[in-house]
């Protein structure tokens, strides 16, 4: 790149820039899209590597802090340089677009004897480490027994308590006997941002404490091998292997199109949305003001959707509004419904997200075959849902064109995308709760609350009512965008309501310390399964501790009833195969989860990505969401078969 | 014996006296935060995806308790962080368990020193020769436009000014890299090309430091020569006839360093704090993240390993400044 420009034309083309970023920095005159590009010439090299041949993702979790140490089973080793998205198969993962569960290393589901303390695992054949080494039954075997052995790694504590034997009945079976009857053990190594891995014995069996191991280079069952990392953890580069037809990805996919895959550090938004306008950053993950800006500037880049919202609105959380029922007010349930009716949805989602979320009324997202499974078959009973207002009266909360609504603001303002119904559904869901702020007048009246002469809410005490919203210090996650719509809404309804803003809101979160936060709402369902015992069970009272005390489970909002504990009981003694019967359980927590509404779950998780199709194309945007679009999350090696090299050199 | 009872000894105990307490401030104050590194390891696996069961939670708080070497009271842990000391060793990060902390700090520090080494350095030389002579020939055209610039660059948000460079230079002329401090798939080794490499993505964070930093030297040394310059001994010596190369570099440069050489002395112990911001928009390795990250985590021994570094380079170059000082200012005398 350097040495291609004259001095002279360097010093116009420096001054022409320099002055219209002044200008258009001070509003003077708007950067006009010519002003801003030089060329689009594209390189024939990115580093050491052939461009047309590479492609190149960003690290989501930041510089690797352990570049040569590739032992994800200790520890945090920053999995998403490639480890598990491109080098590792594990036993199962979950497709959330659709929910359905991918075989890896397992030839299919592990199969329970009647009282779940047995289970048998039937594997892949044909598939072969990357060094060569035939995968079997005795890495399986091998992997449990040293988890079991050594305290230092991640999984030991779950493994001792849980598994009493593990053998391999052949090569291709594996057979767990349980300590006690756990329906989900298997689960532990469903893939979904995470799971138990299995190590390649005979690599491991050769170290005299595994935990201390490096395990550099990486070796796994994937499509991919290790070919280089920086040391200073900026990028890590992976091959494709020569035998990928020995990774469960060839043998179910095809050939991976890319000859290299790298991800590649990247600190600030602009230097990404800079990379990507130059060509160098193939996929990028953004702030929804990030990706507007991208998408301005950009020839070559699209997002997931071709139109408005533009967003991925398919992933397996939802985002909301965790109350701390440990903590008065919030342990009244009158309280919690009345702060839910304060807020007018329309408003709410177009602050936080720019009219882009996708609503669900429940604690799952509105996504893959939740829609089918749960949201659409609840319809009904959101609709004849009432809570008591008191005299003896109700009010149904449900409105079931919340989402229409959406529709309608977002067009209002001049975005264009499709009128037709079921495209409403899909991209802004079904419906949502009333905005009725009578209704949560009426609620708090009930309960002693007041109004001052300032016309803000007191406490039953004659206090001024006061709520803190905690929420991290990243102001475009979707917890801070959470925050900042809640807090304006209750300000709204006359409630003095703010955020705080705190890198420590896990610990304040974990001990209880809090009045609302956000983490999620309802726990992710292990990628879009439709078992939702994973939702469910942070529910459970025996993870609730008093407030001071640390918290069992990743859910803070300390609330659960006998209701819930027997219906996480009856789950837990499901066949978890039995989708019927899974689903039937999880539509009864669902509902004992709204009537008591401990957190109010707003939109589903949305994710600003932009791929650039300079040289790779076919990418699962929204009209052939054919994988999932994320390149850190682990299915993404089943991304590369579908990708198409673009031609440009 | 004068020297080393009345001025080198005192100086001497304070430094130690320093050290100990910077130390163990450091030591305490992480400590006394509700930031506890075993339950941000937990947490972090979590939000990362990794299967956590909710009822493992109290022998998982165990397992890492023990493993950090977190057992035990504050006291103990102290002493152990002594004894380690002593020989050097900060122990394992936490956060990037089993790292050791010397390990971790060794691989970044290089990338910082060389880059606020040199950035300060060369701040310091230009800043000041050239603020001296504007300072001198203050009502000259070049130097109120020198100075009108600087006073305009000055003000500007770091974060902008860096942005900026990389946008123009980046971005629209494309001669320099958008990230790293290396090419992708550049692997350190000693050769020309690996040296260029780095020189090459050096150049917009090493500009945009010595650019921002340099303005600040330009003006205060400007300002310290234009006001030594106003002093009654340079007008005598003026009249006096003495020739004014004497009057520039022994009456006044040699008064005006004095300030800017103290000040040079705290930006070098400074240096092992890192650049945070510069490693940010520029993707530059350092150890400024890795000090950011260690605070947020609460990761204890990587807090202590470079926080000893910058305690002892603060302290060492004072120090050393103290010592100097009678060589460079006269007025000052080993008594």
């Amino acid at each position: 790149m350097a040495g291609e420009i004259s001095r002279r034309e360097f010093l116009k083309t420096l001054s022409t820039g320099t002055g219209a970023f002044l200008l258009g920095s001070t509003g003077l005159i708007p950067i006009s899209e010519s002003l801003l590009k030089t060329d689009t010439a594209f390189a024939a090299q990115i580093g050491t590597f052939p461009r047309e041949e590479t492609l190149i993702a960003r690290i989501l979790t930041g510089r690797v802090g352990t570049p040569d140490n590739f032992n994800q089973w200790v520890g945090w080793k920053w999995q998403d340089r490639g480890m598990q998205n491109l080098a590792d198969e594990p036993l199962w993962s979950v497709d959330f677009a659709t929910g359905e569960i991918i075989n890896g290393v397992a030839a299919g589901d592990p199969t329970y004897n009647a009282d779940f303390t047995t289970l048998t695992v039937p594997l892949r054949e044909g598939v072969a480490w990357s060094d060569g080494t035939p995968f079997t039954a005795a890495d399986v075997v091998y992997t449990v027994e040293t988890l079991m052995a050594y305290e230092g790694f991640n999984a030991h504590t779950f493994f001792v308590d849980n598994v009493e034997s593990v053998t391999a009945v052949d090569e291709y079976t594996v057979e767990f006997v349980l300590k006690q009857a756990n329906s989900r053990f298997h689960t532990t190594f469903l893939d979904r941002w995470g799971c138990t891995r299995i190590f390649p014995k005979h690599i491991f069996e050769t170290q005299e404490d595994p935990t201390l191991f490096t395990f550099n280079p990486y070796v796994g069952c994937g499509p991919y091998k290790l070919h280089s990392f920086d040391p200073q953890g900026s990028w890590t580069a992976w091959e494709k292997r020569e035998d990928w037809d020995k990774s469960p990805t060839g043998i179910m996919y095809g050939e991976p199109q890319p000859r290299y895959i790298i991800y590649q550090y990247f600190a600030d938004e602009g230097a990404q949305i800079l990379a990507q306008l130059t060509h160098q950053l193939d996929i990028v993950e953004l702030s929804a003001d990030g990706l507007k800006a991208l998408l301005a500037q950009a020839e070559t880049s699209r997002a997931y959707q071709p139109t408005f919202p533009f967003v991925v609105n398919n992933d397996p959380a939802i985002t909301g509004i965790v109350f701390n029922t440990a903590r008065p007010p919030f342990d009244k349930l009158d309280v919690r419904w009345a702060l839910t009716l304060a807020i007018e949805i329309v408003e709410y989602t177009s602050i936080a997200v720019d009219s882009s979320g996708t609503l669900s009324p429940v604690h799952i997202p509105h996504l893959g075959p939740y829609p089918e499974l749960y949201i659409g078959p609840m319809q009904e009973w959101l609709s004849e849902f009432t809570i008591d207002i008191g005299n003896g009266e109700t009010f149904a909360p449900y409105d079931p064109d919340a989402a229409q609504r959406v529709a309608d603001y977002a067009r209002s303002r001049g975005y264009v995308f499709p009128e037709d119904a079921e495209f409403t559904t899909k991209t802004f869901g079904y419906g949502w709760y009333k905005y009725a702020p009578d209704i949560a007048e009426r609620l708090l009246v009930n309960n002693g609350f007041s109004r001052g002469a300032d016309n803000m809410w007191l406490l039953p005490d004659g206090t001024p009512w006061r709520i803190s919203y905690m929420t991290g210090t990243v102001l475009s996650n979707h917890d801070a965008r959470n925050a900042v719509a809640a807090v304006q809404q209750w300000r709204k309804f006359g409630i003095d309501a703010t955020v705080f803003n705190t890198e420590n809101g896990a610990d304040l979160g974990s001990v209880g310390d809090f009045d609302v936060e956000t983490v999620w709402p309802g726990r992710e369902p292990w990628g879009a399964g439709p078992d939702l015992y994973r939702v469910l069970d942070d529910w459970n009272s025996a993870y609730i501790k008093p407030v001071g005390e640390r918290a069992q489970s990743s859910y803070h909002s300390r609330w659960s009833t006998p209701e819930m504990d027997d219906i996480i009981r009856r789950l837990r003694e499901t066949d978890p195969f039995n989708t019927e019967q899974v689903v039937a359980i999880g539509i009864e927590g669902l509902k004992e989860a709204v009537r008591n509404m401990p957190s109010v779950p707003t939109y589903g998780y949305i994710g600003f990505v932009g791929w650039d199709e300079s040289y790779w194309t076919n990418w699962p945007g929204s009209e052939n969401p054919y994988a999932v679009p994320y390149s850190h999350w682990p299915n993404f090696k089943y991304v590369t078969p579908f990708l198409r090299p673009a031609g440009q050199a | 014996m004068n020297f080393v009872k009345r001025y080198l000894l005192p100086r001497l105990i304070s430094y130690f006296l320093v050290i100990w307490l910077g130390i163990t401030v450091v030591f305490f104050i992480p400590r006394l935060t509700p930031n506890d590194p075993v339950i941000r390891m937990i947490d972090q696996m979590r939000a990362r995806g990794s299967t956590l069961e909710p009822g493992a939670m109290d022998g998982i708080i165990e397992d890492l308790t023990r493993m950090y070497g977190l057992e035990g009271s504050w006291l103990d842990q102290y002493g152990d962080m002594w004894g380690r000391l002593v020989r050097g060793d900060f122990g394992v990060s936490f956060f990037q368990f089993p790292t050791p902390v010397n390990q971790i700090i060794g691989n970044a520090l290089p990338w910082t020193l060389g880059l606020l080494l040199s950035t300060t350095a060369i701040t310091f030389i230009f800043g000041n020769v050239i603020g001296g002579i504007a300072g001198y020939y203050t009502r000259r055209r070049w130097s109120r436009a020198l100075d009108a610039l600087a006073m305009v660059i000055r003000p500007l948000p770091y974060y902008i000014f860096a942005f900026s460079l990389l946008l123009i230079f980046s971005y629209l002329v494309r001669w320099f890299p958008i990230t790293g401090g290396s090419s992708l798939g550049a692997l350190p080794e000693f050769s020309w090309d690996y040296i260029k490499d780095v020189l090459w993505h050096s150049t917009l964070p090493a500009a945009s430091l010595v650019v921002l930093g340099g303005v600040v030297v330009f003006q205060t040394m400007k300002l310290l020569v234009q006001n030594v310059n106003s002093e009654s001994f340079v007008q005598y010596a003026k009249l006096g006839g003495v020739t004014e190369d004497r009057i520039v570099s022994k009456y006044i440069i040699r008064n005006a360093m004095l300030p800017q050489i103290t000040g040079l002395a705290l930006s070098f112990g400074q240096i092992f704090s890192g650049a945070l911001i510069t490693e940010i928009v520029f993707g530059y390795p350092g150890i400024g993240m890795l000090l950011y990250r260690a605070i947020l985590n609460g990761d204890y021994n990587l807090i202590m390993g470079i926080t000893v570094l910058s305690i002892v380079g603060i302290t060492t170059a004072i120090l050393l400044v103290d010592l100097t000082y009678p060589f460079l200012d006269p007025r000052i005398r080993y008594v």
